[in-house]
This record gives C-alpha cells, structure tokens and sequence, in this order.
C-alpha cells in the first residue's frame, strides 16, 4: 500500500497526466489504460452490475410463482411493506444481529489471544497454527456435517460427553430446540472462523517496534501495561480490518444454519441471508425477497463504507 | 512472511511469568476445540455403521476398517461412481474458475495498481464493496440470466457465477502484490527501450509468480468450497460438485454416518494439503491489504 501512494505523490511513470485538460481528455489520454480492466470490467457488468439493477427491479413487482417474468405486477412499494411490517422478519433480525455479534466478538478475542500466545517462538509453533486453521480452510459444508454428527441428539458424543461427566441427565437435542440452536450454531462458525482473527493479527503482531516493547520494560512496564499501551495500539488498524470483515463474513453466512437447521425449528435459526433463500427458492416469492435483498444491500453499503474508510485510513495520513 | 518467524527476543525473567502460562493454558484449550471435532470426524469414519450409532459411543473404534472409504473409492458400485463423479466435477469447475479468474485480473490488477486513470479509485471500490455481497442476493437475477443464456444445469453456469466472488478477490489480493514490486524496475525496462505492455509482460510477470500463485489457492478453494450456486443451478445428478454432491446421496435413506464422515474427510483433503504445501502464500494472501508493509 505504501508504495502506491508514494507514486501518487510523485510523477507516475506510466502514462501521461494533463492536469489541465478536461475529465474526458483525461480519459482519452489514458485508453490504453482501460484496456487492461475491460476484460474484468465486462465480467463484472454481466454478473454484478446486471444482478443488482436486476434485483431492485424485481422488488418493486409481485411475481408469479411459475418464475415467468414477463407476467410479474408493478405493485410499488407493497413488497417493502410486507418485509419490514411481518413479525418474522423482526424475530430473524433480532437473530441476525445475535449471530452476528456473538460469531464476531468471540472469534476476535480468540484470535487475538492465539495470535499473542503463538507470537513468541517455540517448538511446534509452525504445526499449531496450521492446525489451527484448518477449520478455515474446509469447506462449510464438511464443518456442518462433522458437527451435525457430534450434536446428533441420540449418538452425538457432545451429548454423551456431558451425560458421562454427569453435566445433564440425559444427552441435550442441541439442534431441534429453540432455545439452544443459535447458540450451538454460533459455536460452529467460531470454530471454522476465529483462526482468521489469528493470523490477522499474528501479521499485525509483526508490524509492533521490538525496541518499543524493550524500552517499556526498561522503563519498569509490565506485561500487561507493555500489551495495553505498546502492543495494542498498533494492532488498531488491522484490528479495524479484522472485525469489519468478520462482521461481514457472519453477516453473509448461509452454509451453516442452512446445511446444519434448514433455518428451524420454527425459523429460531434463520438469519436475514436464509430467510431470503427460503422465501425466494422455497416459496418462490421473488418479489418479496427482492426487496429483503434490497434492505439487505442498504445495510452492507454502510458496512461496505467504514470498510473502505479502513483500509484507507493509513494512506490519507501520509498522503 | 518470512518475517513470522523471526523470533521475538525473550523479554521476562521472572521466575513465573504468569501471563506465559495462561497463553499456554490458552492454546492448549484452543488446540483441543479445533482438534477434537476432526479428530471424531476420522474416528467415526473407520467405525461401521453398526459401530457408531452405539449409546455410550464406542470412545475407540473397536475393529476399525477401511471399507467407508473403499466404498466411495470403487468406480465398480453405485455410490463410490457418483463419489468420484462429484470429485471430478468439483476438481474441473474449481480449476477452470481459477484459470479464468487469474487470466482476467492480472492486467486488471497490474492497472489499478500502475496507472491513474479517470475513474480509477471508483472502479477499484466497486470491485472491493462487492467482496461484502453474499451470493444469496445475487442468485434470483443470475438463475434467470442463466436459464436466458440455456445453461442451467451446466458447469458453465458455476464458472461464469464463481467469477463473481473470485475476479473482486483476485483482483485485490494481485493489486496488494504489484504494490509492493518497486516501479524503478519497470522504469529501468523503459528507459532501455522496452513498450509499456513489454515491460509488464518481462519484469513484472515473473516477480508476480508468487501473488499469481496465493491468488490461485484462495480461489480455487473458494471455489471447490461453494456450495449454493451448485445447489440452485445444478438439478441433475452427474452434474453434482462435491458438497452438493454429498448431502445428495446420503440423506436418501437413513443417514450412513461412517459414510458421510468418510466423503467429508476425502472431500477436506484436497483443499487442506494445498493449503498445508503453500501455507505461506495462503497466509500472505489472507493478510494482504489489512496489513501495511
């Protein structure tokens, strides 16, 4: 990052700037530029930009459940009315925003403590962080299906763990009850994501001055007071980073509640992502579940926004 | 990455230094929460049926066996044909994307990264905020542009549909790399008399290989890990990848645990050795941009 916006700064090498001149001389100046990015333009327009006009189209209409456009009903803003005014989009909101904390905050302040105990050197570090993020790396499918297996209410060994330790008399149905299928579900995705915390801030942990630390302890520091005021501060940018993509991560899950609950019992595990699949695949109310997607994307351009406020946040300094 | 490992000097002598052993006690509850799960993921894999539908479960496998994964490994039965079907599909749609998707962002790339024409910033924040859309809300518009264009039902359908979370990230994690190439180089090229596009194809190509190559693993295991493109495009079973292709045929009759844990392992391993081989272009290209070098 750095190096781009040194070259900002300075006279870039290739191509010509005319500061004079006009937006569109500037354009025509630069056209062999814009060869390099057509390609990937062109993929973007068909797949992205085309799906989302697309979609805020589709919202405004009732569609048929047959899936043939041609017969869909402009119906203004009814779709919108009916998502927000429904009770179960208030009661999948609340668990949204549940999953979404509680996957974010844990795996944060998992990773961070396993990227500052793997920080100092010794035997094995190199395997445990592999081993570490394995789960990070498999599919969410595999996740959900292994843990499906070990929450399984007759033979899962979860159940039989804490029946034998004398925790519960009986194995508890993690999965079928309403009361503990978002948690157990929330337990899943930490598995599979906190890793990703790690090794974030491990790379952060990397970017901390040593003679920082070893003037702190000079200075009579202890270990805690070296982390709060040396170490952690420097960690702010990537931690930002860190948590912004989390949220986002958690925020756009599907794999998990869909594979492990289908979204049940009685929608308890659906989230905002599940209940827009099941109303558009399931029930084939495209209309209604266009418009949840356009809320949806409201939502992610605020997120979309501090995103980019940052990772650009360091280069406005220096700039 | 190299500087990972470099060590951090031992700070404390103290005769207990308290916060080191709760990092311990830290990591080793860390490493069993990660551990335990795959490991009863293998264990239950070499059970029989018989064996792992027991209440206490059996904590060992008292007569382990192999015969799950010879099952899904034999062309000549029913199940281990589709298995390796699906293994296949999941291998060719995987790599064909990452082909794609490296071939159409590396110039990109390379563009956002050298050159500063008119729109550029906007263009490049567009293709970064799309990394924060799910697939969910893209799929009711791309089912119908998919059926439009006939290809549902194709692996064209999921390549063309993979591009749109693999081109954004591709062309973030490249554009990360050729910052950090130094531009003197290309300068360098120039002055001896080398075109624009010569000196991007000599220099700067070959010190790229090692981002083309954390690119390629990030989006070849996006792609082998997707799942719900395949699930709404794909109806027909010799078309099935592998994580649509596992829920298919073992929720049929009554769930084959072993079975299932066994397909899950096979379908882990490709994914997890790539990462294991290239765990320092992995990590690089995970960390790339939130991290200022």
């Amino acid at each position: 990052m750095s190096i781009a916006t040194q070259q900002a700064a300075s006279p870039p090498a290739t191509g010509t700037v005319q500061k004079r001149s006009g937006f569109l001389s500037r354009i025509v100046a630069h056209r062999t530029d814009y060869l390099y990015v057509l390609p990937a333009l062109i993929v973007m327009l068909v797949v992205i930009a085309y799906p989302i006009y697309y979609t805020i189209e589709l919202s405004f209409f009732r569609t048929p459940p047959n899936l043939q456009m041609r017969d869909k009903v402009w119906t203004g803003i009814d779709n919108y009315v009916r998502v927000l005014s429904s009770p179960v989009f208030h009661e999948v909101t609340i668990q949204t925003i549940i999953w979404t904390l509680a996957s974010t905050v844990i795996s944060f302040l998992l990773g961070l403590g396993a990227a500052l105990s793997l920080h100092r050197e010794f035997v094995g570090r190199g395997l445990m962080r592999a081993l570490l993020l394995i789960p990070y790396v498999i599919s969410a499918v595999a996740a959900s299906y292994v843990w499906k297996w070990l929450y399984h209410s007759d033979f899962g060994v979860i159940g039989a763990i804490s029946v034998q330790l004398g925790i519960t008399a009986e194995p508890i149905n993690f999965l079928d009850n309403r009361q503990t299928v978002l948690a157990s579900l929330i337990v899943v995705n930490i598995w599979k994501e906190f890793s990703f915390a790690m090794v974030m801030l491990m790379a952060g942990l990397q970017t901390v001055p040593d003679q920082l630390l070893r003037a702190a302890q000079v200075d009579g520091a202890n270990t805690w007071n070296r982390f709060w005021h040396v170490t952690f501060p420097h960690l702010k940018g990537v931690s930002m980073v860190t948590v912004l993509l989390l949220m986002v991560a958690n925020f756009n899950s599907f794999i998990i509640p869909f594979v492990m609950t289908g979204g049940g019992p009685a929608d308890a595990s659906h989230i905002w992502i599940t209940h827009i699949y099941q109303l558009a695949f399931g029930r084939q109310q495209w209309g209604v579940a266009s418009a949840y997607a356009v809320i949806l994307f409201i939502v992610m351009m605020f997120l979309g926004y501090f995103y980019v406020k940052a990772l650009t946040r360091g280069d406005e300094a220096r700039a | 990455m190299a500087a990972i490992e470099t060590a951090q000097r031992p700070v404390v002598r103290k005769p207990i230094d308290w916060w080191r052993w709760a990092g311990r006690v830290f990591l080793t509850f860390l490493m069993l929460f990660t551990v335990l799960p795959m490991a009863w993921m293998i264990l239950t894999s070499v059970k029989s049926q018989f064996a792992a539908m027991q209440y206490p479960p059996q904590w060992w496998p008292s007569e382990p066996t192999l015969n799950n994964y010879f099952k899904l490994l034999d062309p000549t039965n029913r199940i281990g044909r589709e298995f390796l079907r699906y293994f296949w599909n999941s291998f060719y749609v995987s790599l064909l994307t990452t082909i794609l998707g490296v071939v159409v962002a590396v110039p990109a790339a390379y563009a956002f990264s050298r050159f500063r024409f008119p729109g550029r910033t906007f263009l490049f924040f567009s293709v970064l905020v799309r990394n924060m859309f799910p697939a969910v809300v893209f799929l009711m518009p791309l089912f119908l542009l998919m059926r439009w264009m006939g290809l549902v039902n194709t692996h064209g359908s999921l390549i063309l549909t993979y591009l749109t979370f693999g081109l954004p990230l591709s062309i973030w994690l490249l554009k990360g790399f050729y910052d950090n190439i130094p531009i003197q180089l290309e300068q360098a090229a120039r002055i001896d008399g080398a075109t624009r596009f010569q000196a991007f194809i000599l220099i700067v190509m070959p010190l790229s290989s090692p981002g083309i190559i954390a690119t390629s693993i990030f989006s070849f295991i996006g792609a082998w890990n997707e799942y719900v493109y395949a699930y709404t495009f794909l109806s027909r079973d010799d078309q099935m990848t592998l994580p649509v292709g596992i829920q298919r045929f073992f929720t049929e009759f009554a769930t084959d645990w072993p079975g299932l844990m066994s397909a899950t392992f096979l379908m882990s391993v490709p994914v997890v050795v790539l990462f294991l081989v290239l765990q320092k272009y992995f990590v690089r290209a995970l960390t790339e941009g939130a991290v200022k070098h």
